[in-house]
């Protein structure tokens, strides 16, 4: 994954109905540049079936967890 | 007791005004004292509303002198982040576009408080649409630290932060979406707790990223943080992303001892780069836990860069989306780097917005089992003590982003794992300032940091020293 360059924000943020000039767009381009290549090692790795909603199955077998850790906790 | 009400805990208050030691019209008189003395130095409150406060806390008291209390904060008052509604009342988010917004619902938040017998003092300041770490706002002036009047008071609940170091509240709410209930609570020098992702209604409070924000409190110790979640946390038909089933008894945690927990350290990231300072006071927290019975491991976590990326992905998308309809018909009334950090999310396509929230899930597993042996991971909350308000100053300049994500880049992985993190005055580096150290747990475990937090400061008095009106 690339960081957009501002000619590429410039045109979708005309798409999005919110115009910036040339300027704006070069520096949403540098200020937001760094977070593309942040996320690049993961963009376009993920497996098929994978969706959003993924975070609250983890989130709620954590739940879980914790229970059974404060139950051995108190037992001991 | 104190002379001073004011400078009572939370806890200690309401318990004093339960038991008619100290009525409800002398804690607010008291911090109402507070607040005429300190607020022109400090810009900490967006409005006081000292009659009304009275007259509340004269109601508490006839109330009370009738065998009626309202609930474990009867009379006690309070003073929030001016972004939770309340019918009635102006909740400006700290911005020039709702200068005049009169909100028509009460959050849930903030009602379960109010059931829990709190009255209101006022609101508090805040960065403009909680859109910025610092505490800087160009519409209303930037909240200043009581610790160094020079110095930034951290952000977005800049005045939860302040007020709450001052002893001009008791508490405060705050918001945490990218840290902004850690940064103030480290800057100032108090206790603030960032709660997962869903433990705490979100209705009635402004968006500003509805995957990341959260709602939380600013107190002066984890005992008194552990009080007002109880009393917040739980289901809310108002709200499909608050959790339902049992609240747990966090207020018990807090009494229990920290022997035998094993409390992991970073081998990376959190311990890079850091001030002198800063590592200094990490070292001693840690040593505290030692003496204290907890086992020390080092833990070595994923990429936390890459979650920082992903995080600040899916907030710019989803703030530019909730102010779209502004950002085409108000952009002149925007400061300008809340405009410039609005304007981000217009850059980032559907599909990187999506993968981020579809790799929440895999990053969370691997955190999880990351720290699948330690009940809580102990972590500076920012690299460095507060910088100047001058310093920081940084507006839409080109180089503004860098300076945000250098103070933030300890909380943001925190608010995409959707953790909870509580972060606790830890120490003071030698020219006075405050700073805080972050404990962050598992999801919906809460009271484990609660309980690790509160056997921290029963060993130190970090969270008890009151900053000097010099």
């Amino acid at each position: 994954m690339t960081r957009p360059t501002a000619k590429e924000i410039k045109a979708m943020a005309d798409v999005a109905g919110v115009p910036v000039s040339t300027e704006v767009a070069e520096r949403i381009a540098n200020s937001i540049g760094p977070a593309f290549e942040g996320f690049a090692a993961v963009a376009g790795t993920l497996p098929f079936d994978l969706e959003p909603a993924t975070f609250i199955v983890v989130q709620e077998a954590a739940k879980m967890t914790n229970k059974e850790t404060t139950s051995k906790k108190a037992a001991q | 007791m104190n002379t001073e009400p004011a400078l009572m805990s939370l806890t200690s208050v309401a318990k004093a005004i339960a038991e008619k030691s100290v009525s409800s019209r002398e804690a607010t008189q008291s911090c109402l004292d507070r607040i005429a003395q300190w607020q022109p130095r400090l810009n900490a409150f967006m409005a006081i509303e000292a009659e009304a406060a009275l007259a509340a806390a004269d109601a508490a008291d006839g109330a009370l002198a009738k065998g009626n209390q309202r609930g474990v904060l009867h009379g006690v008052p309070l003073a929030h982040k001016d972004m939770y509604y309340e019918a009635g009342k102006v909740v400006t988010c700290g911005s020039k576009i709702r200068r005049d917004f009169v909100a028509t619902t009460t959050s849930t938040a903030l009602q379960r408080l109010k059931d829990a017998g709190t009255i209101r003092l006022g609101s508090l300041q805040m960065a403009e649409f909680a859109y910025g770490p610092t505490g800087h706002n160009s519409h209303y002036g930037p909240v200043h630290n009581p610790w160094a009047i020079d110095r930034i008071t951290g952000g977005s609940s800049s005045g939860s932060g302040s007020a709450v170091a001052a002893r001009l509240t008791f508490a405060a709410l705050g918001s945490d979406t990218g840290g902004s209930i850690r940064m103030p609570a480290h800057f100032c020098g108090v206790t603030g707790l960032k709660t997962t992702y869903g433990r705490i209604s979100r209705a009635g409070a402004m968006p500003l990223s509805q995957s990341l924000d959260t709602v939380g409190p600013l107190a002066r110790s984890a005992e008194d943080c552990a009080l007002l979640l109880g009393l917040m946390a739980g289901a809310d038909p108002e709200d499909p992303t608050a959790v339902a089933g049992p609240v747990p008894d966090y207020m018990a945690a807090t009494r229990e001892p920290i022997r035998g927990l094993t409390v992991g350290v970073p081998s990376a990231f959190y311990v890079d780069d850091l001030d002198p300072e800063v590592a200094r006071i990490l070292d001693e927290t840690v040593a505290v836990l030692k003496r204290e019975g907890a086992d020390i491991v080092q833990v070595e976590l994923p990429d936390q860069r890459q979650l920082t990326a992903a995080c600040q992905l899916v907030l710019a998308v989803e703030a530019a989306a909730f102010h779209k309809r502004w950002l085409i018909e108000r952009p002149q009334d925007y400061g300008p780097q809340v405009l410039m950090r609005l304007q981000n999310g217009l850059a980032i396509p559907g599909v990187t917005y999506l993968e981020t929230m579809r790799w929440r899930g895999p990053a969370l597993s691997a955190h999880l089992a990351a720290v699948a042996g330690v009940d809580a991971v102990i972590a500076p909350v920012a690299p460095v003590a507060a910088p100047t308000i001058a310093e920081s100053d940084v507006g839409n300049s080109p180089d503004a982003e860098s300076v945000i994500q250098r103070l933030t880049r300890f909380t943001r992985p925190i608010n995409y794992l959707g953790l909870p993190s509580l972060s606790i005055p830890a120490g003071f580096t030698r020219g006075g300032l405050p700073v805080g150290m972050q404990l962050i747990g598992r999801s919906f475990d809460e009271a484990m940091l609660l309980r690790i937090g509160a056997a921290l400061q029963r060993a130190t008095d970090f969270h008890e020293r009151v900053p000097k009106f010099a």
